[in-house]
Formats: structure tokens, C-alpha cells, sequence
């Protein structure tokens, strides 16, 4: 039994490109990858936003109403009630001056019991140097 | 950690860069990252080559750009060959930027 | 040796980051490593058959088959790949189609994994 640790680190804005979008479908498809491996072997996705790419998760996005398409909010809402582990850097937040109360911090409305961490970098740091391998987008 | 981070243009739009800590790092230029080992500004080095860092430069990259001839000091050039020899042997994980 | 697991989400055409890891790819085949290949979003325009080479554009679907012959595995998503018309009767012989948690199995017991995501 093993288990195989990936970082994935969101540094960009959503919605021009579709950096965002692959990085959470990605990530949510460590909740499948099971079918490949041998019994209780594992992937785990931890998700930070960094810089720009904590814009990511600002509230109330309206994507599927404007453009038919799942939102990067619909996204890391799915992210938290697969229990992913999902950071957002407090520094950058602060930069924008955007506070726990203006991003998507919880999917209760799905009963999912995990939230969104805001942490500071030094806290993403330690994540990068835990997981296995790092998947930057 | 050992990483090593591949920069792939000379004007970065994240400034992921600057905050990544590692107790070894190499910066492999790449792509129009090589502008890095070559352009001066104003008569000034890119300031990336302040870091406290190894320098690579893709040598393929370098002569398609016609950059071959004045690469600064602190950068090595390396074949494709010499960066899979990096990644196995020198850093255990890669970034994109 | 070790395995080398390689995620490029970058275009065919329109972008160089397909040409710099097919080239890196190729340079890893060559030292006895193992690689899998990951083509995802717009890199999947990779796996279509019938490609024609340009000067002008990137053409690299002769050194994939070349690759591919010298043990390269390489998959398309299947979902970015059928999103953009690309479906299996026109995909390249023995270039795969799979899921996304592919790549992440993939990545399971790889010794390295090289991803080019976001541009």
C-alpha cells in the first residue's frame, strides 16, 4: 500500500484560458484513480490559489448563467465535498483586499464537511514540500 | 526540497518565482525564458540571474532565437539530454512557470 | 532508470511547449527511461490523425510515431479530446484515450513528473 501526494498550484485568473478548469477536474479525478491502481494504493490532490489564481475563488460567479459552463466556484465546491484538501494564500487575498468573506469557503449547501484554508504561503511552502510532485498552472 | 523551476518566457505574468524556497534550486531557461541568460536592459542583466540559484539555459532554444554567442557567465548551456540528467539526478521535483 | 511522466496541456499549433516535450521526451527515451505522456485541453489537437507538416507550423506527429515505437505511451484526455470533435476513428493508432485520473495513476509510481499547465 502507497500513497503518491500531488500538489496542484493555481497561480492565474479563471476563464480566458482553461488553466483553472483542468487543474480542479484534475485534481477532483484523484477521487477516481483507484480503477488503476492495486488495492489501497492511493493519489491525494492538495489545491492551493496563489497570487493571481486566489481569484479564482470569489463567490457568487455567474459562468454557467453567462456561458453554460461550471463555474471555478462549482468546481472547488465539488473539490471540498470530495474532501480535497484546498488552501488559498492569505497574503494574497490581503493583497486584493478580499477576506474569507468575499471567496467560496465551504459547500455546505452539498453537505460537505470540509472547508476552504486560508493560510499563509509559508504554510503552501511546507504542502509543496510534502507531496510527491508538483503540477503548476 | 530540490526543484528545479523552468522558465519559459522573459516576462512572467505570476510572480510565483520569487516566493518559492527550496534548499536547492535550479532555474532552467527555456523557451523564451532563454532571453534571461542573454538580454541586457538598459546596459543591466536580467535581475533574475540575482537569485541564489543554478542557471541552465536549453542550448536548442538559445541558437533558434540566435542567442548562442553571449550568454552571461553564471548560465550553463545544456542539451535536452543534460536536463533529463537534471531532473533524475540533481532535483526531485519540476515547476512549470 | 526511472519513469518519467510528462502532462502537456498546450496546442499542437500555436504553441511551442508540445514541441519542447515531445524534443524532452525523446532526449529521456534515448537514456533508457520510461515515459508516459499526457496530452490534455488543447494538446489533444496532438492525437488527430492526418496531420500535415508545415514549415510553418509544429509538426510532430512523425516524432511521436517514432517515439511511440521506441516504447512512448501516450494518451489523450478523452473528454478535452471529444469537446474539440477529435473522436477515436480519427485518433492516431495506439495514441490512448482516458480519463483524467489516468494521468494522476500515471503519476502514482512515476520518479518524476514534468507538468506544462497553465499559458
Amino acid at each position: 500500500m502507497a500513497t503518491t501526494k500531488l500538489g496542484f498550484i493555481v497561480q492565474r485568473t479563471p476563464y480566458k484560458s482553461e488553466n483553472t478548469k483542468l487543474a480542479l477536474t484534475h485534481a477532483i479525478s484523484s477521487q477516481s484513480v483507484e480503477v488503476y491502481l492495486n488495492d489501497g494504493d492511493l493519489v491525494t490532490a492538495d489545491i492551493a490559489f496563489v497570487g493571481d489564481g486566489v481569484l479564482n475563488c470569489l463567490k457568487n460567479q455567474k459562468a454557467m448563467e453567462k456561458y453554460g459552463l461550471t463555474s471555478t466556484e462549482s468546481h472547488i465546491k465539488n473539490c471540498l465535498l470530495l474532501d480535497l484538501n484546498v488552501m488559498v494564500c492569505k497574503e494574497d487575498l490581503d493583497k486584493f483586499g478580499l477576506s474569507e468573506n468575499d471567496i467560496v469557503m465551504d459547500a455546505e449547501e452539498f453537505g460537505a464537511d470540509m472547508t476552504v484554508k486560508v493560510v499563509p504561503f509559508s504554510e503552501i511552502t511546507k504542502m509543496m514540500e510534502d507531496v510527491n510532485h508538483l503540477l503548476f498552472f | 526540497m530540490k526543484l528545479a523551476v523552468f522558465v519559459s518566457d522573459y516576462r512572467l505574468n505570476v510572480d510565483t518565482l520569487d516566493r518559492l524556497k527550496a534548499e536547492k534550486l535550479g532555474i532552467i531557461l527555456v523557451q523564451n525564458g532563454v532571453y534571461h541568460a542573454t538580454a541586457k536592459e538598459n546596459g543591466a542583466a536580467s535581475s533574475l540571474l540575482n537569485k541564489s540559484a543554478d542557471f541552465y539555459a536549453l542550448s536548442d532554444d538559445l541558437e533558434t532565437r540566435g542567442l548562442s554567442a553571449a550568454v552571461n557567465s553564471k548560465v550553463k548551456v545544456i542539451s535536452y539530454g543534460d536536463i533529463v540528467d537534471l531532473m533524475f539526478n540533481e532535483y526531485d521535483k519540476n515547476v512549470w512557470l | 532508470m526511472g519513469k518519467l511522466t510528462i502532462g502537456c496541456f498546450s496546442s499542437l499549433v500555436g504553441s511551442m511547449s508540445l514541441d519542447f516535450s515531445v524534443k524532452l521526451a525523446s532526449a529521456a527515451i534515448e537514456k533508457g527511461h520510461k515515459v508516459d505522456f499526457w496530452v490534455s485541453g488543447n494538446a489533444t489537437m496532438l492525437s488527430i490523425k492526418g496531420q500535415r507538416a508545415f514549415k510553418d507550423y509544429s509538426a510532430l506527429m512523425k516524432p511521436v510515431q517514432e517515439l511511440m515505437g521506441k516504447g512512448l505511451s501516450i494518451t489523450a484526455c478523452e473528454a478535452c479530446a471529444e469537446a474539440r470533435g477529435y473522436h477515436k476513428d480519427n485518433t492516431i493508432e495506439n495514441f490512448k484515450r482516458h480519463s483524467m485520473d489516468w494521468y494522476l495513476a500515471s503519476a502514482f509510481d512515476a520518479d518524476r513528473v514534468f507538468h506544462i499547465g497553465g499559458e
